[in-house]
């Protein structure tokens, strides 16, 4: 089951001299319980890229659809409630709330929901033991190492049972271990609850574990390798 | 609501320092404010209390024409039944009945134009209390005469020699104008008392005697037992003139007034003027000067005026001079108020702009990942309250104590200005004004500055572009 479609889409950028086609024509789609790399040299528009099929800004022309969904139709605020129904974020950072605890960050995307307590509990525990953290609970950030924050991010992602989480290179700020168990649970997460990981990176143990990999050079898909 | 007010909470604390620091400075201006203003107020309440309740009343009904042509043709008749009533209304603690006008006093050579003040003597206690206005000691020549002969210390002789022909209506002012030790006290008191004493007396009901004012006697060279002539012009014109003994000496606060004021009783200037029953105003005193009771008072006492020859009058109205005195004195302090918030806006809206800064990563990850820009402003909003509530709580907790303190043991002054103030019939002592509605405007002035400070965050979040936002 088709789970993105972007079709012809372009992002220009209209610097004061020169004209970047930071997205060229790019068209792609992704189905149910995917684990996607998106590799490329720097500038070559992974980023910019994530950040179209994540919402997070949109593109000069062509559509992203999202379950039957064009991402161009929606107003800002309707966007910000699709974002938070329908995907979830991993950033290179972190970026977690740094007032609240692990529990609390998870927590927080039902909450905007507005799902009922007891659930909302149930799952906070459910996704934080899955990805180990079960016993750092009601750690704050600063209380954790990178590797942790990253994995709680990861829970907080899946917090909303989205359609697909994206990751911007989720494991750059990670030493090798963190970012081998980090991976191993997206994996798992992947293989056992066929959630669609959609990556961007540079880092060749996230090429390797991907099943498909997508390279992108200036703004255009060169390849789209299944594996 | 729940997450918004745990967010804002533990957000305040992220950098506890700046948050005391920002919280300090609400604490202190509201602290400073709050006392400020109560002191302020207080001694407008003082003023109004002993200036206003002795002199003019909160309300007087007048003959309509009276206000702007005070002669005695402009009088009307003192009516039982409307006395009754308006003694009767709610707010009415005190109605006393004055006829006022001029003549010209003379004595042996000496002439002077006066002013004259008609009183009922046993219903005045209770408002203007001449009785308490009597001269009862003077530092005469023939009073130090007879203190050198004593052992009196050359400094304190020094003060009675200063102060030679000076009256005095209490033990008390004769004591504080000597500055006399407390050694001093026990054994030269009654000493100087007993030399400066001076006979003096009131006014009894239809006595036809008179009370005349310290400087207008000197002036006149009259004293007890002695007597003045009268003579002006009386209701419609009619000559009026008399002969009235003098039964007192009255000091008054006022130069102005002491040198040209005779009291008499109603009677007596009824039949001195020919104007039989009538008097020139019905000073009355509410026991609740807030200008609502002040309002419905005066809405009251004319309902109650089935004519159109008298009206009621407020204080405010009978004293506008006075009134925009208090109201300017009043604008000042509320402009030094509004120049220390200002200052202490600065102070919160520089914390309101690291926050911004700090922050900006934070509120793009938020909108990203689900939180709508409302919410995060309701957030960042109830966060600014919480840091400007603390303050502003702290403040009010801090004040209250003091200001009731001060306000049941005022502070009591001292020297000349303690005489000044007594001089003009005041109480010598500075209160604070009761926790009362200024308290409510320094929180709603406090809330505004933070609402203020917080709109520039609100319109940050409102033109917040994610991925700017993200990359830092």
């Amino acid at each position: 089951m088709k789970v993105l479609e972007l079709k012809n889409v372009n992002k220009i950028y209209n610097s004061s001299e020169v004209k970047v086609n930071a997205v060229n024509e790019v068209s792609l789609a992704f189905e149910e319980a995917e684990f996607a790399a998106i590799v490329g040299p720097s500038g070559s528009g992974k980023t910019t890229l994530l950040n179209l099929i994540g919402g997070l800004d949109t593109p000069t022309s062509g559509e992203i659809i999202i379950a039957g969904t064009d991402l161009s139709q929606l107003k800002p605020s309707q966007l910000i409630d699709f974002r938070l129904k329908n995907i979830g974020f991993v950033f290179q950072s972190y970026n977690l709330i740094p007032v609240l605890t692990a529990r609390e960050n998870v927590e927080f995307i039902m909450t905007l929901q507005q799902w009922p307590e007891k659930e909302r509990n149930e799952r906070t525990e459910e996704l934080l033991k899955a990805v180990g953290l079960g016993d750092r609970m009601n750690s704050r950030p600063s209380k954790l190492s990178g590797g942790q924050q990253q994995r709680v991010a990861v829970a907080r992602a899946l917090a909303s049972r989205p359609k697909f989480v994206l990751a911007d290179e989720p494991t750059a700020n990670l030493d090798s271990k963190s970012a081998a168990t980090l991976l191993e649970i997206m994996e798992k997460l992947n293989r056992e609850q066929k959630i669609t990981f959609i990556f961007s990176t540079h880092d060749p143990r996230v090429v390797k574990m991907a099943r498909r990999v997508i390279t992108l050079e200036d703004g255009r898909v060169i390849s789209d390798e299944l594996r | 609501m729940k997450e918004e007010l745990t967010i804002a909470w533990r957000n305040l604390w992220r950098n506890r320092r700046r948050t005391l620091i920002t919280s300090a400075s609400v604490f202190f201006a509201v602290f400073f404010a709050v006392f400020m203003r109560s002191y302020q107020l207080g001694s407008y309440d003082l003023m109004i209390n002993n200036f206003i309740e002795s002199f003019t009343g909160y309300l007087q009904v007048q003959h309509v024409k009276y206000h702007d042509n005070p002669v005695i043709d402009n009088t009307f008749e003192l009516n039982d039944s409307l006395l009754a009533a308006i003694e009767g209304l709610d707010p009415v603690v005190s109605v006393t009945p004055h006829l006022e006008s001029f003549s010209l006093a003379s004595s042996g050579t000496q002439t002077r134009g006066v002013a004259i003040i008609a009183i009922d003597p046993e219903n005045e206690k209770r408002f203007s209390d001449p009785e308490n206005k009597l001269v009862r000691h003077r530092i005469s020549a023939a009073a130090l005469q007879q203190l050198e002969q004593h052992a009196i210390p050359e400094k304190v002789m020094a003060k009675l020699r200063k102060n030679l022909n000076r009256s005095y209506t209490s033990p008390e002012r004769i004591e504080r104008e000597l500055g006399l030790k407390t050694t001093e006290r026990d054994t030269l008191l009654s000493l100087i008392l007993k030399a400066t004493a001076v006979p003096h007396g009131y006014l009894t009901a239809g006595d036809n005697g008179v009370l005349v004012s310290n400087r207008l006697a000197t002036y006149l060279k009259v004293d007890i037992g002695d007597s003045v002539i009268l003579m002006g012009q009386g209701y419609h014109g009619v000559s009026a003139s008399g002969i009235f003994p003098v039964r007192g000496i009255i000091k008054m606060p006022s130069p102005e007034i002491d040198n040209k004021l005779i009291i008499m009783t109603l009677t007596t200037a009824q039949q001195y003027f020919d104007a039989g029953g009538k008097i020139s105003s019905l000073v009355i005193n509410l026991n609740d000067k807030s200008p609502r009771t002040m309002r419905t008072g005066k809405a009251a006492v004319n309902a109650l005026l089935k004519n159109n020859e008298t009206t009621a009058r407020t204080w405010y109205e009978l004293n506008p001079i006075l009134y925009q005195q208090i109201q300017g004195d009043s604008q000042s302090g509320i402009a030094m108020l509004a120049l220390l918030y200002f200052i202490i806006f600065f102070g919160i809206f520089g914390t309101v702009l690291m926050m911004v800064s700090e922050r900006k990563r934070e509120f793009g990850v938020l909108v990203a990942i689900g939180m709508q820009k409302t919410k995060l402003k309701r957030t960042v909003s109830v966060e600014m309250l919480l840091l400007g509530i603390m303050g502003l709580i702290a403040g009010l907790l801090a004040a209250t104590p003091l200001i009731l303190y001060f306000h049941y043991n005022p502070i009591t002054l001292t020297g000349n200005l303690a005489s000044t103030m007594e001089d003009w019939g005041m109480e010598a002592v500075m209160p604070t004004a009761m926790v009362g509605p200024y308290f409510y405007w320094q929180a709603l002035v406090v809330v505004i500055m933070v609402l203020l400070a917080t709109l520039y965050p609100l319109h940050k979040i409102d033109k917040l572009k994610v991925i700017e936002a993200l990359r830092g």
